[in-house]
């Protein structure tokens, strides 16, 4: 084994750290520490001529391990690695600390305590530097393929933007046709453009000379080499790694032939079956053999495998010029390889027969948004009239009811979001092509919060459509005529209103496709309360799941209206291009390992792991033993903090490497007041000591700061351990319990933290020596003032009397 | 129009005060969307009751108009408000919970003062007349049996019953 030769350089950032800590001191008692072997001081350490002296110390003086105290820590320590890897030495053997801001600024009122305390933290650096092992870099392939699932606005957006980007894109619809609820929906606001208009894509522009958008029929969009589309077709199975998933997909038949058939509609006529036409709300029949639209993709015809009568008919198949119909075809299992997956499975409109009082269902007069959507379209089942199902005749006054199963605690608690703006698309298409039509909009509150939105509603009162504040509680139907009385309070006029109507338009509310949560299982993926699909973090990492390589887009995480899912979906096309765009994953092994002889196969971890990375195998018989995947470890230490075994442990934060930093911490005092361990987790923990260092918040110097990955790695015998090393009190800074770096991590520390004291108070110690906080970077404040009064707590409480101890 | 001052209206401790009553609880869900006041019975008939009102009112603050008028009393209990509300608001119990608050500090209606009179001294709330007893018979019903009034005393001693009711009623 290699001897540890430590360098330590000490910065005083332009003496401003020299007039506070006596870095002479410093300097001749880093000396002394064994394994030092070079001790350097400067004036700043992370750029230009003293970065220079480390490369030039690692090379020339042999040195293995370096200890820099630098201000910005962040941003010094990765120029520092950066420059040390370049110079030979592995990036993981560099211990960065904060003199500034973890120590000469919030103690400047002290200097003799706080140059103490910078003793302790370079004890602790370097202590721990010496246990810091070498990482492994690690390289995994990564197929340039992605699988997208959901052929509407977001699926096919996503699968252009990668199809362009030269990746093989393979884009699975589970319906006959592409286009999802947008083609339905017909036009969107607040526009009145196509809804299944889409951007051209490149090879459009390049070959064509089409700059122009255009409906998916239309577009080259099918065309794009390396896109291929499967539609009447399911995901079932998915297997793999990230970057190596292998997916299978069961295509039902079309019976007919998407090669041979033109679409010449002879088909139909011959056609002797006639069903309710469901994709058109039931308003007209259709054949067994039929499109939805005439502008569809694939233009090719399907049979409806419960409605035809295959060769007791077969009337289609002799009347095809092209041979097209194969009424022998089978479903087929189609094998994929690729990288990574985009879910985009979109939303669908919720069914309102549950709410009673409304009578959907009962009264052919009471529709939803999305069967009104199909009679305004031009291609829809009335020819874009609006008529009264009961009689096939025009209805002219209409009331339309918003919040219908959104907003509503009984059935779906979230606002529905987009339905206004549809409500009040539909009211103004309606009243365009009839000026004499009577529409009335009930609603709770107009949401319209989007660019442009507010002038639509203004227009829409410009128009003549009457709005009445209020959610009506019943609907009542004359059953010899149909039509219908709305009950409803106007609450801003005060007045309790029986609004007549030919027809009601209930803006049912948007929930998640009936297969989300058999996917969700399938792609080892969550949903969030609402049953959508759950976004890792909507803010730092929209569109990514807690698996790298597993995307989402649209609809499939909340309702949203098309601009909104195409943007999502560039933005899933971008992390899976990012993700996937090498050929292969780099990363360092900064990843939990198992001792296999501990592990005692309780599931905890793999249960726990925030990132799915944690498996059970078989070993031996009967027996199994946790494994972690190092591909998709993100390196928290969650699952250490789990194991009752300790089996577990993490690289870089070995349990031998947090105790020597801890003892060292807290092997020197220098102050009159109790020392109080305060352990930080890397993310928000940290960052707030950072802050209140860095507005000077001036806190006692008796607090020592302890950096960890996440305080979910903590065990509780950890916090014990602190107390027999010498502190008096302990803290836990983490971030907020719901907005954990690694959603679990925070809230199960704060578990463990309350189980602690109980446990303290068995052992004797009072338990208010050990407290949680959670803060954010900008609560610096908070953290200053919990340090302070934490000392004071721990000051009237006296010392610390351990069992055992004399 | 007469404008008000907000300051003067604890807006935050009548809400609690109320959530913290049994029945109370959902009051602060209620975002107004105006079923309730479209299922009252009561509200179509008279001006003087509306629920969504009522809980509005409470949600401002307007404790001495809510606890001291006489709309918390006019309410039926017929629940459909409570059935149909979206946001689960138990309309009827948060109205109970006004009543009861309403009656800690002395604010009863006569009539529920007679009816609480009425239950601790002959076990009924609505009193029996001759002509009723004379009627039973006639439309082939049983007479009436005793109220059973020792028994129905202890129970309502036990709950605090009587103490709510000033002390010459319930002698």
């Amino acid at each position: 084994m290699v001897k540890v030769k430590v360098g330590v350089f000490l910065s005083d950032c332009e003496k401003q750290l020299s007039e506070i800590l006596d870095f002479e001191a410093l300097a001749s008692y880093v000396k002394k520490v064994p394994d030092v072997v070079f001790v350097a001081k400067g004036s700043e350490f992370w750029r230009g001529k003293g970065l220079q002296e480390i490369v030039d110390a690692v090379k020339s003086k042999k040195i293995n391990r370096v200890v820099v105290a630098e201000s910005l820590p962040k941003l010094s320590e990765i120029r520092i690695v950066q420059a040390v890897e370049e110079a030979g030495l592995n990036p993981y053997l560099v211990e960065v600390i904060d003199l500034k801001d973890h120590c000469a600024w919030p103690h400047r009122d002290t200097p003799s305590e706080a140059t103490e305390k910078a003793k302790a933290m370079l004890l602790a650096a370097i202590e721990r530097a010496k246990l810091l092992e070498p990482l492994e870099k690690l390289e995994f392939s990564a197929l340039k393929s992605v699988l997208v699932i959901g052929g509407g606005i977001a699926g096919m957006q996503a699968a252009e933007d990668l199809a362009d980007l030269g990746f093989e894109v393979h884009l699975v619809e589970k319906e006959p046709f592409l286009g999802g609820l947008a083609a339905r929906a017909g036009r969107f606001f607040p526009t009145d453009d196509c809804a299944i208009c889409i951007q051209s894509p490149a090879s459009d522009v390049k070959t064509i000379t089409y700059t122009s958008r255009k409906c998916v029929y239309r577009s080259g969009f099918s065309e794009i080499p390396n896109l291929k589309i499967l539609t009447n077709a399911r995901v079932v199975g998915i297997e793999g790694v990230p970057g190596n998933y292998r997916v299978t997909i069961e295509k039902k038949p079309r019976y007919v032939d998407e090669e041979k058939c033109v679409a010449c509609d002879l088909c139909t006529t011959v056609c002797p079956v006639e069903v309710p036409d469901e994709y058109n709300a039931k308003l007209k029949t259709r054949k067994a053999i039929y499109v939805n639209m005439p502008s569809v993709y694939p233009p090719t015809y399907v049979i409806d495998e419960n409605a035809c009568k295959f060769q007791d008919c077969a009337k289609c198949v002799e009347v095809c010029p092209t041979k097209a119909v194969e009424l022998d075809q089978k479903s087929e299992k189609i094998t994929l390889d690729v990288g990574g997956v985009i879910v985009a499975t979109g939303f669908k409109e919720y069914d309102p027969s549950v709410i009673k009082e409304y009578h959907y269902g009962d009264y052919p007069n009471v529709i939803t948004n999305l069967e009104l959507a199909r009679m305004i379209d031009g291609f829809g089942p009335t020819n874009g009239v609006v008529v009264k199902p009961s009689d096939k005749k025009p209805a002219k006054k209409i009331v339309m009811v918003l919040c219908t199963g959104s907003r509503d605690r009984r059935w779906n608690p979230w606002c529905s979001s987009i339905c206004c703006m549809i409500s009040l698309k539909h009211a103004m298409l309606i009243k365009e092509a009839d000026p004499e039509a009577d529409i009335t909009i009930c609603y709770i509150d107009i949401r319209t919060t989007g660019r442009e939105h507010e002038y639509y509603y203004e227009k829409a009162r410009e128009m003549g459509i009457k709005f009445v504040k209020g959610r009506p509680t019943e609907i009542v139907e004359d059953p010899e005529d149909h039509i219908l009385i709305v009950d409803v309070e106007d609450a801003v006029s005060r007045r309790f209103l029986e609004l007549e109507a030919d027809l009601v338009v209930l803006a049912a509310s948007m929930v998640p496709t009936e297969d989300t949560k058999e996917l969700a299982q399938l792609l080892g993926i969550e949903v969030d309360q609402d049953g959508f699909f759950k976004e890792y973090n909507a803010k730092l990492r929209p569109t990514e799941t807690k698996i790298r390589g597993v995307y989402l887009c649209g609809g499939a995480t909340f309702p949203k209206d098309a601009p909104t899912s195409s943007l999502h979906a560039h933005s899933a096309a971008v992390k899976a291009a990012k993700f996937l765009s090498t050929g292969k994953i780099e990363k360092y092994q900064k990843t939990a390992f198992v001792n296999e002889d501990y592990c005692g196969d309780c599931e905890f971890c793999p249960v726990t792991c925030p990132f799915g990375a944690i498996t059970l195998e078989p070993k031996g018989e009967d027996h199994f033993v946790a494994k972690v995947s190092d591909l998709k470890c993100e390196g928290c230490g969650i699952c250490v903090g789990t194991c009752p075994l300790n089996a577990i442990e993490l690289r870089h934060s070995r349990p031998n490497q947090m105790a020597a930093q801890m003892n060292a911490l807290l092997s020197v005092n220098g102050t009159s007041k109790p020392l109080v361990l305060a352990i930080c987790c890397s993310e928000c923990g940290h960052t707030a000591v950072d802050s209140s260092g860095m507005a000077m918040m001036q806190y006692p110097a008796n607090v020592r700061v302890m950096k960890i990955p996440c305080t979910g790695i903590l065990q509780v015998h950890q916090f014990l351990e602190a107390f027999k090393a010498g502190a008096q009190g302990v803290m836990v800074v983490g971030c907020k319990t719901d907005g954990c770096h690694y959603e679990v991590g925070s809230p199960k520390t704060q578990k463990k933290v309350h189980l602690t004291k109980t446990l303290l108070k068995e052992y004797g110690i009072e338990p208010e020596r050990l407290e949680m906080f959670n803060l954010v970077y900008i609560e610096g404040d908070k953290f200053a003032e919990a340090a302070q009064k934490m000392t004071e707590r721990l000051e009237k409480m006296g010392t610390l009397q351990l069992m055992g101890s004399s | 129009m007469t404008y008000e001052k907000e300051e003067k209206r604890p807006v935050i401790e009548f809400s609690k005060e109320i959530s913290s009553r049994l029945g109370g609880e959902t009051i602060t869900f209620c975002y107004q969307c105006g079923t309730c006041a479209s299922s009252c019975p009561v509200a179509k008939t008279t001006e003087k009751f509306n629920p969504r009102e009522v809980i509005k009112q409470s949600l401002l603050g307007e404790r001495q108009e809510i606890l001291t008028g006489e709309a918390i009393w006019l309410c039926c209990s017929c629940y459909n408000c409570q059935e149909r509300c979206p946001q689960k608001v138990e309309i009827a119990d948060v109205i109970y919970a006004l009543r009861n608050t309403a009656i800690k500090e002395g604010n009863i209606p006569n009539i529920y003062t007679e009816f609480a009179s009425g239950l601790m001294n002959e076990g009924r709330i609505v009193p029996i007349s001759k002509f009723l007893e004379k009627k039973r018979p006639e439309v082939g019903l049983p007479p009436l049996k005793p109220a059973g009034i020792d028994a129905l005393r202890k129970i309502l001693s036990a709950t605090g019953f009587d103490k709510l009711w000033p002390k010459k009623e319930a002698s």
